[in-house]
Formats: structure tokens, C-alpha cells, sequence
């Protein structure tokens, strides 16, 4: 799924843009404490990255000419298993995708990791540990483990625990399924760290990690008459502090913030975010273009991210008559919604990110690019994620789309973009300024280098 | 011109991507259908205002000979099966001549064929008024393609057409129960011409047989204003029977709904 498996097809060209559909990259999240990157693929694989703790692995002056400090922070592939596999519903006839929709990570407790994967039907607990000691020396087992003949045991020993090859084990713990009739979009731990919710289109329920036959149903919108159906939920994600208070986008670009103490089935909202349409923007298309693909708290949990197809927008929770911040992430793209309708690009859900401190918000576009905006000077940069482009260790420059005025070299046209290469899923780490991009099937890790003569982050990034 | 032109090409590509979301691995996506549904709703208006935008310029002089001239030319042209009163019979007749070209519709797959030309047979047997709407409304699609000569003729055809439906439609109006009585017949050929989905579209089928109905009766017993707001933008009446016609396969909802909007032009 990394760059390796990619090398590994040869060095043909043609061999290596063949995508397969399975590899497909749908998810990534960082754990708690970003040393883990966790992948989803529409094939129903996990793959877990491990970021490398090495610290004095390079000579040390080597390090000081770079001017990184420290830690090379390489990830390397952990883990890979086979999170959910196709499936079908027999009562409906249909089959059910096993491609992971979400994955989310759980507050480390002990040694163990645990994650929550999810496919559009079925969510798991899945524990992925380390094991580097074994067990040697039984009474009764010889190595192999075969039983001993009683006669030959003269003398008693204690079994020790020897070091042996790292080993990671990762098994599934629990699977909550038979919860929702609809396609599940999120799924979002809470901060009690004993529930979390998952979201699909019409309901919002609430699982208790250590129980799998029953959930909380705590939102419904489905209607009585499917026919007035008018929006569904979009993405739905707990509090970062609060472990009563959840929010959920609905299709028609509104949020809504719901307080469990409030009642036991939250279908009246606490708070209801929503910015008035602009008349004279309408089109066929508004309604599409208005639909909120994701939805993030900040990390201080006082502030919503979203984004809808043309826009990002920022929220203060405590005004719901429209976002505080609005950041156009392609509006170049307004004027040919038609075509992206018609070959279906107008559907693409775009996640987007925060920084660890808030301050920068990031999401993806087409051509390989993505956006990211300095809230505090509202200013975006354009970056690319293209093997072609950016060599390990290359610095990221910055790339503009051209829409008129002064055509600088290196713009690109916005009809020679390319809307099969689409950045859809991204991963802030939460502490330091490294992402993780998935395009297509490859991986993307960039690296904010620290540079020793300025006191900020450097401008550019480094490619790992 | 042109938005009526980009309306119709619009709802083909919204009615080709809910017929081939049945298809899809991984069971029907409810948000985007949903979606696509709006976009349908949304084309259809333009549609529909554009269309009858025009025509109502001209509806003025056409309303003089409304009961005349036409009655006299349609007479041989009467369908059999046409047992309601002599207005309704003329608008039926009309519907008639009309059906037999357009009853292949422009869209571009084969259910909704299967469906439009069952649903032709089915019209024949019935006051046609909520046919007429959609027949007209081919037409002008035909002659584009057709000539520019073609055109002229067939737009002065519409005319009287449209005219003596809107007179029969004025007196439909006021009675429901024709209208009850053919939905029956009309849903039913769509239920049953619907390939079977998933749940939730199979589902609103079934429930679209009875809400149907009640839906079309509650919007006729507000006296067009329902309708009215229909035209503008969202109502919960009009949006329940727009999502509908999105849900669904919605060449059947698009005659449903045009004799309605014809309704509000002419008065």
C-alpha cells in the first residue's frame, strides 16, 4: 500500500500506474500520540505504520547540517491484516462492500493498541500488541510443544521468558454488527473512553466498547414517509472534552450539536448551525455543492470544521448563524459543476484536517493537490502529493491553479486537471506538524523540517 | 431556450445515474440518490417554468377559440375507452393524437421506455389530462431535432393542444375523484414495471401507491397554492412529490405533475 509495495510491481511505467481497485487507500488516522498511522483500503485491509524512534542512528554531524532534532521519524510498516471481508445480505440481496470507511484509534490504556475499524454494515474492536518474549523451559511441553513422557522429568524447573523476533499480534476483540440498516459514514470515540457513536445516513448510535449485542439509538431522522425524505447525516463526531455533547452535518450543509444530558434520543438539536444560502448563487447544483462531507472539532473543542464540496469552513460553537471562517478550497471548480456532475466528481467526499494547535486547517482537491489555510492570516497554499514531483527528503513547493491574470510557469490550467487523482483522506498528527495524504493508493508522509535559523516551521516540507 | 435544452440533459443524466445506482456493488447509496433526486427536482422546475413560461404568452389568444375550432378537427380522432363527459373526451383525444409520438420518451434507458410505453397503454384507457402535460412537453423536444420548419408547425400545434386541456383541466379541478381514480392505475403500472431494489426504494414504491393519492388530493384541495409555492422553491407538499419523482424512475411523475403547472399558467 506504501511506496514499497509499489516498487515492488518493477520499474515499468505502465505497470506501476495501474491502480488495482483493492488498494485504494479509503482512510488514515494517527493514534493519541501520532507514533502509529493506521490505512484503510477498499480491499478491507488495515495497514499500521509505526513511526521509528531512532535518535543518534545518523552520525551526529550529519544531523546538525540537516537540522533536524532529533528524531528521523520514519514510518515503517507495522502491521497489515484483514480487517473486514466482503459480505453479503442475503434478506436484501445486496453485498456489502468491505471497504473501511472509517478507522479510529482508542486512548492507549495499557501495552496493547486498540482500534475501531468500520465498513458500511459492521464495526471492530481490533487489539493489535507486541509480543517479544516467549515463554521456555516448561515441566510437562518439550520445545515443540509436545507433551513429555512423565518418566523422563527428574528434576523440576521454572519456565523463563526468553526475548525472541518482535512480534506483532493483532486479533479482533469485538464486532458490532446488526446496527444499521444504512451505510455507516463515521464513527467517533468519545472522551469517556468507554462508548462511542456510529453514524449512518438516517441514525446516530451509541455502543459501549465492551458490548456487542446492543446500541443506543440516539438520533433518527429517518421520516415516516421515506418520500419526505429531504437530507441524511453526513459525518457525526463526538466532543473532544465533552462526553455529552456530539455534533452531525447533514446533507443540506446544516450541523447540528446535540446534547445527551438533554434527552435520551437527541432528535431535537441544542444548537443548530446553518448559514443562510446565497440567492444569487443558486444553480442545479447548490444543493450538492452544499452538503457537508466532513465535519472536525478543533482540538481545543471550541470550534467545527467542515467541508462542503467547493468550501472549508470554520465555526465558533457559540454562534450558529454562520461559520466564522470561510476558506474557498476550488472555486475555480463552480463554473463546471455540470461536467463534474456528470462524471460523478460532484460526489467525492472530501475530509479535512486540523493542526495540533489549531491554527491551520487542511484538506484535499483534484490533480494530486491539497489546500492548507493559516487561519490566523486566512491565507491557503496549494501542495502537491505526486511520486513524479517529490523525491524523500524534497521540499514541497507550492503550486497555483491558473484562473486568469498573469500565467506564472508551473500553473496549472483548471481544464488540464486531473479528477481521477483526488486527495480525499488526510491525517494532521496531533502534536507535530507532520501529514499523512493517501492518494489513490499511495501514502504520503510530509514532514514539517524545523529550521535552525528561523524561529517558526520552515515554508517548505520534507517528502519521507 | 438553451436551460430548457440543459434542464432536459441534466434529468437524463440524473435518471441515467439512478438507474445505474441499482447496479452498483455495495447496495443503493441513499445520500447520493438522494442528491441526485434534487438535482432532478431542480432541473425539472427549470424545466417546466421555461417551458410553460413560454407558452403562456400565447395561451391568452389560444384561450379565445378554446372550445371551438379544435373540437370540431379531433372528433375522428376520439380513443376509444373515453367514457367521461364531452370536455374531458376532447382533452383525452388530444392526448391520443399526441401519446402516439412521443410515448418513446428522449430518456435514454430502457426501464424508463418499458415504463413510459406501458404507461402509454395504460393512458389510452384513461382521462388523459395528466398525460397531456407530459406529451406536450415532448414535443417540442422532438422538433428541435426534427427541422426548423418542423418546429414552427408543431409549437402552433401546442397550442391547441394545451389550450383545451387547461379549459378541461379548470373543470377537472374541481373534481377529484377522476383523478383519484386514475392515479390507482397509473402508480400501479409503476410499481409493477420498477425492477425491484433494496429496502428503502422498494419501500417508498409501495408507500408512493397510497401517498400518491393523498398527496396530489391534499395539493388540489389547497386550491393551487400549494402548487403556487411548488413553483418557487421548497414546500413540504411539492418536496415530498419532487423527491418522489426523484427517487423513482420519474418519467410517470413527470406527467403527474405537469397538469399542475399548467393549471397555474393558465389562471
Amino acid at each position: 500500500m506504501g511506496e514499497d509495495t509499489e516498487s515492488s510491481k518493477g520499474n515499468h511505467s505502465f505497470l506501476r500506474d495501474y491502480v488495482t481497485e483493492a488498494d485504494v487507500i479509503s482512510t488514515v488516522e494517527f493514534n493519541h500520540t501520532g507514533d502509529l498511522l493506521a490505512t484503510g483500503d477498499k480491499g478491507g485491509r488495515v495497514v499500521v505504520f509505526q513511526r521509528e524512534t531512532v535518535v543518534g542512528h545518523k552520525p551526529k554531524g550529519e544531523l546538525d547540517q540537516v537540522g533536524e532534532t532529533g528524531e528521523s521519524g520514519e514510518y515503517n510498516v507495522y502491521s497489515t491484516f484483514q480487517s473486514h471481508e466482503p459480505d453479503f445480505d442475503y434478506l436484501k440481496s445486496l453485498e456489502i462492500e468491505e471497504k473501511i470507511n472509517k478507522i479510529r484509534w482508542l486512548p492507549q490504556q495499557n501495552a496493547a493498541h486498540f482500534l475501531l475499524s468500520t465498513n458500511d454494515k459492521t464495526i471492530k474492536l481490533w487489539k493489535v500488541s507486541e509480543r517479544d518474549k516467549q515463554p521456555e523451559g516448561y515441566n510437562l511441553k518439550d520445545e515443540e510443544g509436545r507433551v513429555k513422557d512423565i518418566s523422563t522429568v527428574t528434576s523440576l524447573q521454572v519456565p523463563v521468558l526468553r526475548p525472541t523476533d518482535l512480534m506483532v499480534e493483532v486479533r479482533p476483540r469485538r464486532v458490532f454488527s446488526n446496527g444499521h440498516t444504512y451505510h455507516v459514514n463515521s464513527i467517533s470515540v468519545n472522551s469517556d473512553g468507554e462508548t462511542y457513536l456510529s453514524a449512518d445516513d438516517l441514525r446516530i448510535n451509541m455502543w459501549h466498547l465492551g458490548i456487542t449485542d446492543r446500541s443506543f439509538n440516539i438520533v433518527d431522522i429517518k421520516p415516516a414517509n421515506m418520500e419526505e425524505l429531504t437530507e441524511v447525516i453526513t459525518a457525526a463526531e463526538f466532543h473532544p472534552h465533552h462526553c455529552h455533547l456530539f455534533v452531525y452535518s447533514s446533507s443540506k450543509g446544516s450541523l447540528r450539536l446535540c446534547d445527551m444530558r438533554a434527552s435520551a434520543l437527541c432528535d431535537r438539536h441544542t444548537k443548530l448551525f446553518e448559514e443562510p444560502e446565497d440567492p444569487g448563487s443558486r444553480s442545479f447544483f447548490s444543493e450538492i455543492v452544499s452538503s457537508v462531507s466532513d465535519v472536525k472539532f478543533s482540538h481545543n473543542g471550541r470550534y467545527l470544521l467542515t467541508r462542503d464540496y467547493l468550501t472549508a469552513k470554520v465555526w465558533d460553537l457559540h454562534m450558529e448563524k454562520g461559520p466564522v471562517e470561510t476558506y474557498q478550497v476550488h472555486d475555480y471548480l463552480r463554473t463546471k459543476l455540470c461536467s463534474l456532475y456528470e462524471n460523478d466528481c460532484i460526489f467525492d467526499k472530501f475530509e479535512c484536517v486540523w493542526n495540533s494547535s489549531d491554527s491551520v486547517i487542511m484538506t484535499g482537491a483534484y490533480n494530486s493537490f491539497f489546500r492548507m489555510f493559516d487561519r490566523e492570516t486566512g491565507r491557503g497554499v496549494t501542495l502537491e502529493a505526486w511520486r513524479e514531483t517529490s523525491k524523500p527528503r524534497a521540499v514541497l513547493r507550492t503550486r497555483r491553479i491558473y484562473t486568469g491574470g498573469k500565467r506564472r510557469r508551473g500553473d496549472v490550467g483548471v481544464d488540464s486537471l486531473d479528477f481521477t487523482k483526488k486527495i480525499l483522506h488526510m491525517a494532521w498528527h496531533p502534536e507535530e506538524n507532520i501529514i499523512a495524504i493517501a492518494s489513490t493508493n499511495n501514502l504520503y508522509i510530509f514532514q514539517d523540517r524545523v529550521s535552525p535559523d528561523t524561529q517558526g516551521p520552515d515554508l517548505g516540507s520534507d517528502t519521507i | 431556450m438553451e436551460y430548457k435544452v440543459e434542464a432536459h440533459r441534466i434529468m437524463s443524466i440524473s435518471l441515467g445515474k439512478i438507474y445505474n445506482s441499482r447496479v452498483q456493488r455495495g447496495g443503493i447509496k441513499l445520500h447520493k440518490n438522494l442528491l441526485v433526486s434534487l438535482v432532478l427536482r431542480s432541473a425539472r422546475q427549470v424545466y417546466l417554468r421555461d417551458y410553460y413560461g413560454g407558452i403562456c404568452l400565447s395561451a391568452q389568444q389560444a384561450r379565445e377559440w378554446c372550445e371551438g375550432e379544435y373540437m370540431d378537427s379531433e372528433q375522428d380522432k376520439l380513443v376509444p375507452g373515453s367514457t367521461e363527459s364531452l370536455p374531458e373526451s376532447d382533452g383525452q383525444s388530444e392526448v391520443a393524437v399526441d401519446k402516439q409520438e412521443p410515448s418513446n420518451v428522449v430518456e435514454s434507458h430502457a426501464a424508463l421506455d418499458v415504463e413510459s410505453e406501458a404507461s402509454g397503454e395504460q393512458d389510452h384507457a384513461e382521462n388523459g389530462v395528466l398525460d397531456s402535460g407530459c406529451s406536450e412537453l415532448k414535443t417540442p423536444e422532438e422538433s428541435p431535432e426534427a427541422s426548423p420548419t418542423c418546429e414552427v408547425s408543431n409549437v402552433e400545434n401546442l397550442h391547441e393542444p394545451i389550450v383545451p386541456h387547461t379549459c378541461t383541466n379548470r373543470k377537472r379541478s374541481a373534481d377529484d375523484s377522476e383523478l383519484t381514480d386514475s392515479l390507482p392505475k397509473k402508480t400501479k403500472v409503476m410499481s409493477s414495471t420498477l425492477i425491484s431494489k433494496n429496502d428503502e426504494k422498494k419501500a417508498e414504491t409501495e408507500e408512493m401507491d397510497t401517498s400518491n393519492v393523498s398527496s396530489l388530493i391534499t395539493i388540489f384541495g389547497s386550491s393551487f397554492s400549494g402548487l403556487l409555492s411548488s413553483e418557487d422553491g421548497a414546500q413540504p407538499d411539492s418536496e415530498a412529490e419532487d423527491s418522489d419523482s426523484g427517487q423513482i424512475c420519474c418519467d410517470q411523475m413527470l406527467k403527474n405533475l405537469n397538469p399542475w403547472s399548467t393549471a397555474i399558467v393558465a389562471f
